[in-house]
């Protein structure tokens, strides 16, 4: 391993609109090395490495690159310094084939004309050097995710590629296509070629990293070797010094109160054979990574999303949901992960977004008056601290985030739903709204209601829940009673999984 | 349609307050002022431009495309469109003239309707069970019942007798094609704004993935509102071969553009989930009115198209360079 500085990042800070994300990090990132970057969801990893991809600019800081300072304004420039990135999310051409995907940003050409018999060996080179057998000619969008994964891999080896940054490449890959990625890593730092790999399983660190970066709250909280640490003091890293005790505390008693929900050998792509129950006054925290199937499940009781095999038992009655509207009237609410494209009507007012579900209540044989939706919102604004007019008159996307995501909880209170399926609650809140929703979500619970809280966060299953179901890649790992709750214990079961 | 803009960061409330208020004002305001000085200019080059009769005129022209606009509201308001509505109207104007021939006024005023209804719950049928594009099925429905038209009634016009109702004034002078038009928008603004209905419209609109999650009948409800534009055809394809006498194969042609125009002049978004029937009208109104008014002062009718074009996309200009501006 030599120790040359291939890329070297000093001070880096950004910020979107008034959220500091990164807070001045410093990185050095060797030739001929693999450094794993770890981190919580928020934690500044995915600003970070777009930033070095050249997809954000930094509000301040330096890049070095071998010894000169750069400054990427577009991706292109990022590319022509040799950086790679494997994004998170896939981001091919789906209609176009496998050959065009991988040569595509450096497609070769004749005086202009695409010369495809360069551009098929280009892309058979690079999945050779994967150990990965595609057909050619196939457009991507017939594969399978993990599949359009290494297509995603095999683009990023192939030109002058010097530095490689992949953003939770596993996620959708087998454990056979693991092991070849893990193999085409290894071959690349052999080659002299700097590798930032992004993860959230710390076996995957250990098994292939030689250095380990921790970043929290946008600052760097490990910067070390991975022979000089251990999995506990990577854990105790990412999540910092324990959260401070809160003042309200929820425990579940089980009073014996028939089940709101049950679900017996749940199956579906995304997870199989999943059972899992929640009573009265319980809140149940069901955590998993990218992959686990978390969120499909808690879409799958909702009638929101199908699945194969398995049942569901709602108040000890078998249902099969079509549509959300059957759930929704046996007394069910669901927030959904991504407020933007599933939970906000964008155009609409506070009090119509937490009206929504109840308008047929609401209104007067057909008709609905706004004065009828206001008398709704005020009722909820109070007890759910929402920052807005008390009649909810103005527009939904005025508000930010933890107030949004308080209206769309408000929703299914309104709705009078017993049961609640919340998937990712606290995503893209702010840390104040955060104890605002976990202290709804307690008082809720005390007052009868049952809570499902699916989420890849580990704050909300410490924080709110009265025990803890983990999956990793579609199955359930482990069972946690709430007194053994906590963030070492969540991130040890959803990262070791099936691997370890 | 400041409703558009997105931010979801922070702001003081003294920002969001007054970004709302720069934002409330023009969304309507503007095509107000619009209208009234298109009035104002055409008052003083015309005399006879702000007599009572001249201004039943200007609305009984709009009636047929008002009618249809009503409908197209509803539909774009819930991010759908319907071109099919001028060969639809065609096409109810001759299966009505034929049926009156063999049936009677009365058995074919329903024939009428059916027909009306039929076109809708066809495209309704393609675009929310089969899943095609409404831009593509009604594309389709457009050409095909514009060919059917002129093939079933072949290159001459059918007559109709004895159906004349649309024409007759029976209070201030205004012809009922004009006071049916004016009840129908009237209901339209009632249902968009009071009915649940009308809030589900919006909410599909606005974000149909969401309104599903909240327990919409996504697709029953975007049935039913093809069915309601179909119904609007129905009464169209009656007013117009009331009006004429008699329906061909012209019958209605271009009417698709002149309401999606209108529509669209009024403010509703071409991505949904804003919009109203009011604006609707404005924008009728400043259509019909620079029409009227071109004609008064000897202006060619082709320029009139010219003119109706050019104040399209310079209203949606407009309204884009106001939406820049809100949100830096």
């Amino acid at each position: 391993m030599s120790e040359a500085i291939f890329l070297s990042v000093r001070g880096i800070r950004k910020s979107f609109g008034p959220v500091k994300v990164l807070h001045g990090v410093d990185l050095d990132l060797p030739s001929g090395s693999v450094t794993a970057l770890l981190g919580e969801n928020g934690a500044g990893k995915s600003t970070l490495v777009r930033i070095l991809a050249g997809d954000h600019h930094p509000d301040n800081g330096s890049i070095v690159i071998d010894g000169s300072p750069v400054a990427f304004r577009t991706v292109a420039q990022s590319r022509g310094a040799g950086i790679r990135l494997i994004a998170q999310e896939i981001a091919d051409a789906p209609t176009l084939t496998v050959a065009e995907n991988i040569a595509l940003g450096s497609l070769p050409n004749r005086m202009g004309f695409v010369d495809f018999r360069a551009m098929r060996d280009m892309a058979q080179g690079a999945l050779d050097a994967l150990g990965a057998d595609l057909p050619l000619d196939a457009p991507v969008s017939k594969l399978r995710l993990g599949e359009r994964q290494i297509v995603e891999i095999a683009r990023a080896t192939v030109g002058a590629s010097r530095c490689l940054i992949f953003d939770e490449p596993t996620a959708a890959l087998s454990d056979a296509e693991t092991k070849r990625l893990f193999s085409l890593i290894e071959r690349m730092r052999e080659r002299g070629a700097t590798i930032l790999y992004i993860t959230h399983r710390l076996d995957e660190v250990f098994a292939i990293a030689d250095r380990v970066c921790v970043l929290r709250d946008g600052r760097v909280s490990m910067d070390a070797k991975v022979d000089e640490v251990d999995q506990p003091a990577v854990v105790a890293a990412m999540v910092g010094r324990p959260v401070a005790a809160h003042q309200d505390h929820h425990a579940y008693v089980d009073s014996g109160a028939s089940k709101l929900v049950a679900v017996k050998g749940l199956t579906s792509d995304s997870f199989s054979n999943v059972d899992v129950d929640v009573a009265p006054g319980e809140i149940v925290g069901l955590y998993g990574k990218v992959g686990s199937g978390v969120p499909e499940l808690a879409g799958a009781i909702f009638g929101a999303v199908p699945y194969t095999g398995g049942k569901v038992e709602v108040a000890g009655e078998n249902v099969s949901f079509r549509h959300p509207g059957e759930a929704i009237a046996r007394g069910i609410g669901f927030l959904p992960a991504d407020r933007a494209s599933e939970g906000l009507l964008r155009t609409r007012t506070v009090a119509e977004n937490l009206s929504a579900p109840s308008w047929r209540r609401l209104a007067r044989g057909l008709f609905i008056s706004r004065a009828a939706e206001s008398r709704a919102f005020t009722q909820w604004h109070k007890d759910l601290k929402v920052r807005s007019r008390p009649d909810g008159s103005e527009k939904i996307l005025t508000l930010s985030g933890g107030n949004q995501q308080k209206v769309l909880l408000g929703r299914w209170l309104e709705a009078g739903s017993r049961l609640l399926l919340l998937v990712e609650p606290t995503r893209g809140v702010d840390v104040g709204a955060r104890q605002e929703i976990y202290h709804v979500l307690r008082d809720l619970a005390r007052q009868g209601h049952g809570i499902l809280i699916a989420s890849s966060d580990y704050e909300d299953i410490t924080e709110a829940a009265t025990r803890a179901v983990v999956m990793v890649r579609g199955r359930v790992v482990a069972h946690l009673p709430q007194e053994e709750i906590s963030t070492a214990r969540l991130t040890e079961a959803a990262g070791g999984g099936v691997n370890a | 349609m400041p409703d558009q803009v997105q931010t979801t960061a922070v702001e003081s409330p003294a920002a969001t307050f007054g970004a709302r208020a720069r934002m409330k004002a023009p969304e309507w305001a503007a095509l107000l002022v619009f209208l009234l000085a298109e009035i104002a200019f055409f008052t003083v080059n015309s005399p006879y431009f702000l007599s009572w009769p001249n201004i039943v005129n200007i609305v009984t022209a709009l009636a047929i495309t008002g009618i249809l606009a009503a409908g197209g509201t509803i539909l774009l308001i819930a991010g759908q469109f319907d071109l099919s509505v001028g060969s639809g109207t065609a096409f109810v104007a001759l299966m009505f003239a034929l049926a009156a021939q063999s049936l009677g006024i009365l058995p074919a005023t329903g024939v009428a309707i059916l027909v009306g209804m039929g076109i809708g719950m066809l495209n309704g049928f393609l675009v929310t069970v089969v899943g095609v594009n409404a831009l593509i099925t009604t594309l389709g429905t457009l050409a095909i019942f514009r060919g059917l038209t002129l093939s079933i009634g072949g290159a001459s016009s059918v007559r109709v007798t004895g159906f004349d109702w649309a024409i007759a004034r029976p209070f201030f002078d205004i012809p009922l094609s004009a006071l049916l038009f004016l009840v129908i928008a009237i209901a339209v603004a009632v249902v968009l704004s009071r009915t649940v209905f009308g809030r589900t419209i919006y909410a599909i609109g606005a974000n149909e993935n969401a309104a599903r999650l909240v327990g919409i009948r996504t697709k029953k409800t975007l049935f039913l509102a093809f069915v309601i534009s179909g119904l609007c055809m129905a009464v169209t394809g009656l007013v117009s071969a009331s009006q004429l006498g008699s329906t061909s194969g012209t019958t209605g042609l271009g009417l698709e553009l002149a309401v999606v125009t209108a529509i669209i002049l009024g403010g509703t978004s071409l991505k949904g989930g804003t919009g109203s029937m009011f604006g609707t009208v404005l924008g009728l109104l400043i259509v019909g009115v620079l029409n009227n008014g071109m004609t008064l002062m000897n202006i060619n009718s082709t320029w009139q198209q010219v003119a109706a074009g050019t104040l399209l996309i310079l209203a949606v200009s407009f309204d884009q360079v106001r939406q820049r501006f809100i949100r830096s």
